[in-house]
């Protein structure tokens, strides 16, 4: 399934995307336990703004996840625009940095990003399986939305 | 709380140890919980009651999820201890700053409770046979190591038609096996007792060589072809439970496989493993025929009051959502066999592993068996799709120490592609009230 492509674009434009990865690296290096960022990510979850209705459809919903994942992207003014949520907090904490490192820049940006920030949060690499493999989901769908848009 | 709190001594510790209000909660390595001796201490195991939660985990940014999924309650007073006194403490704040008011800390497990036979352990009957990773890397260093008699050490990288996996990092010294080498792909049962000789003698291995297993876990994908290519621990559990019923009889699994390895700090590496031939397997195969169950006895097991057929399937899988498998058309349930939920999906065991993909702490294996009608006086039967995930099942009922566990090798492939044998789907009855 390819992203919806609509003319209607905001015209924000993010910072350079390493400076938003190197951010998160600097604010979760500042938490002193996994309590401390848990907590980050389940405030991050709360404050990550629903998206409008109609996302929480099998359309949208991904396989491999723990908790339940649905996601959108869209292709605006040659940007793609991803919106998602979850039914767990902490997952849609995970989604919130997602959505800070790549929402809203061209997919070709997007596909050749180097997430680094994953590894060095303990992002990947300290998940359950689970929810790792979850991520890994959400990732590959990403990617996808920005392959097909990246041709348009 | 404080910063340091006050620790319990010996004597306090026993007055509450069976007080329901106390939880205990061991932050040494699973490991040495399971009953390894790490710190040449007098005995080996945990403290009557207590729960596995080590320092490690505490790494993992859902450290909370997994204390409240061990049911260790704001309620409760926690009593951490451990090896050393800082980890514990580190442990005993991370409880405080997760909301539990009543956390204590004792520091004399080693000198104080291990010392002392009158005070209650508990261990994990055959841990032996679920080595840690400090243990495999003396042992491959030829030192004298505890719980093992001497002797050849084999280890084995297992994967399933991904030499690559191997190829791209494994444990020194380690050879490869592909499941394929043990099993047939076209009933994905354990070859011929002559086919499974040939295999074991070319990897040097005869009935008194002790072999060590493991595998890589990359995250296995039920969309892609070969997902077993990416579920190489779960091989490993595979291929242990084949060389167990060949007769291989020193048979262990590092226990979290190739992840342990690399958590410990060890080093991986691309030189090849030398395999080192042996001409004769030394006794006949199988060596433990009961081991395996196949169709015939299957239904012997179901029709029994005193047997169980433990589906090690996933909920989507047993109710007949889904095969599980992209070469198995049929969905669907063996009828009257027992759900013991894998996990997620044909090529996940989470209910079955810890997150570091080390095995689950048993007590909580054995609970979740309880509450289902699989207990050791029972013959339990475990099997899956074609044998994997029975396969891993069935090794930690193994090393439970329970008398009479087998793995049901057909599985669901097996069962579903004889149209006479019934089978169910839908939600049973027990899981709609």
């Amino acid at each position: 399934m390819g992203p919806v492509v609509t003319g209607a674009g905001d015209g924000r434009r993010p910072p350079p995307l390493d400076a938003v990865q190197d951010e998160i690296v600097a604010e979760m290096g500042g938490l002193e336990d996994a309590m401390a960022r848990y907590e980050y990510l389940v405030r991050l979850g709360r404050a990550l703004a629903v998206p409008e209705v109609g996302i929480r459809t099998d359309e949208h919903a991904l396989a491999g996840c723990q908790s339940r994942v649905w996601m959108r992207g869209e292709l605006r003014d040659g940007r793609l625009h991803l919106a998602a949520d979850s039914d767990a907090m902490i997952t849609r904490g995970i989604i919130a940095l997602l959505l800070r490192v790549l929402d809203g820049r061209p997919p070709r940006e997007v596909l050749e990003a180097d997430l680094y920030f994953l590894d060095r949060t303990g992002l990947r690499t300290h998940l359950s399986p689970s929810r790792a493999n979850g991520l890994g989901a959400m990732l590959q769908r990403i990617r996808s939305y920005a392959e097909a848009s990246a041709g348009e | 709380m404080t910063d340091r709190p006050t620790p319990l001594s010996t004597q306090d510790l026993h007055a509450l140890l069976d007080d329901p209000r106390v939880q205990l909660v061991d932050v040494r390595p699973i490991d040495a919980y399971n009953g390894w001796r790490l710190r040449d201490e007098a005995r080996g195991g945990h403290i009557r009651g207590a729960r596995a939660l080590p320092a490690k985990w505490s790494e993992y940014l859902e450290w909370i999820e997994i204390v409240r999924a061990k049911e260790i309650r704001p309620d409760h007073t926690v009593v951490v201890y451990g090896y050393h006194e800082d980890e514990t403490e580190r442990v005993a704040r991370l409880f405080g700053r997760g909301g539990y008011e009543r956390v204590r800390v004792y520091h004399d497990f080693v000198d104080g409770w291990c010392a002392d036979d009158r005070l209650p352990m508990e261990r994990l009957p055959r841990h032996r046979h679920l080595v840690p990773p400090e243990w495999l890397k003396a042992a491959l260093s030829g030192e004298t190591v505890s719980e093992h008699d001497g002797g050849r050490v084999v280890l084995c990288h297992a994967h399933y038609r991904n030499r690559g996996d191997y190829e791209q990092g494994h444990i020194p010294g380690a050879v490869d096996v592909d499941t394929l080498l043990l099993e047939s792909p076209e009933t994905w049962n354990r070859r011929s007792p002559a086919e499974v000789r040939d295999a074991l003698r070319a990897l040097g291995i005869t009935a008194e060589t002790t072999v060590v297993l493991y595998g890589r876990f990359s995250f296995p994908d039920n969309a892609d072809p070969f997902p077993g290519s990416a579920a190489g621990h779960l091989g490993a559990f595979r291929c242990a439970f084949i060389m167990l019923w060949a007769g291989v009889k020193d048979v262990r699994m590092l226990n979290g496989g190739l992840q342990s390895w690399i958590d410990a700090g060890y080093d991986v590496t691309t030189e090849e493993g030398e395999r080192r031939p042996v001409e004769d397997f030394g006794a006949e195969i199988p060596g433990a025929p009961e081991l395996a169950v196949d169709l015939p006895e299957a239904k012997e097991i179901l029709a029994a009051p005193d047997k169980n057929l433990v589906s090690v399937r996933s909920w989507p899988e047993y109710i007949g959502e889904v095969s599980g498998y992209n070469y198995i058309e049929k969905k669907g349930r063996i009828p009257g066999s027992v759900y013991g939920d894998c996990g997620s999906d044909a090529y996940h065991m989470e209910n079955y592993r810890n997150l570091d993909h080390t095995s689950r702490e048993y007590h909580e294996i054995d609970a979740s068996w309880k509450r289902i009608g699989v207990t050791r006086d029972k013959h339990n039967a475990f099997y899956c799709g074609t044998g994997w995930r029975g396969s891993e099942a069935f090794f930690n009922a193994w090393l439970l120490g329970w008398p009479r566990v087998s793995v049901y090798d057909g599985g669901w492939f097996e069962w579903s592609n004889d149209p006479s044998n019934p089978i169910e789907t839908g939600i049973p009855e027990w899981a709609r009230s």
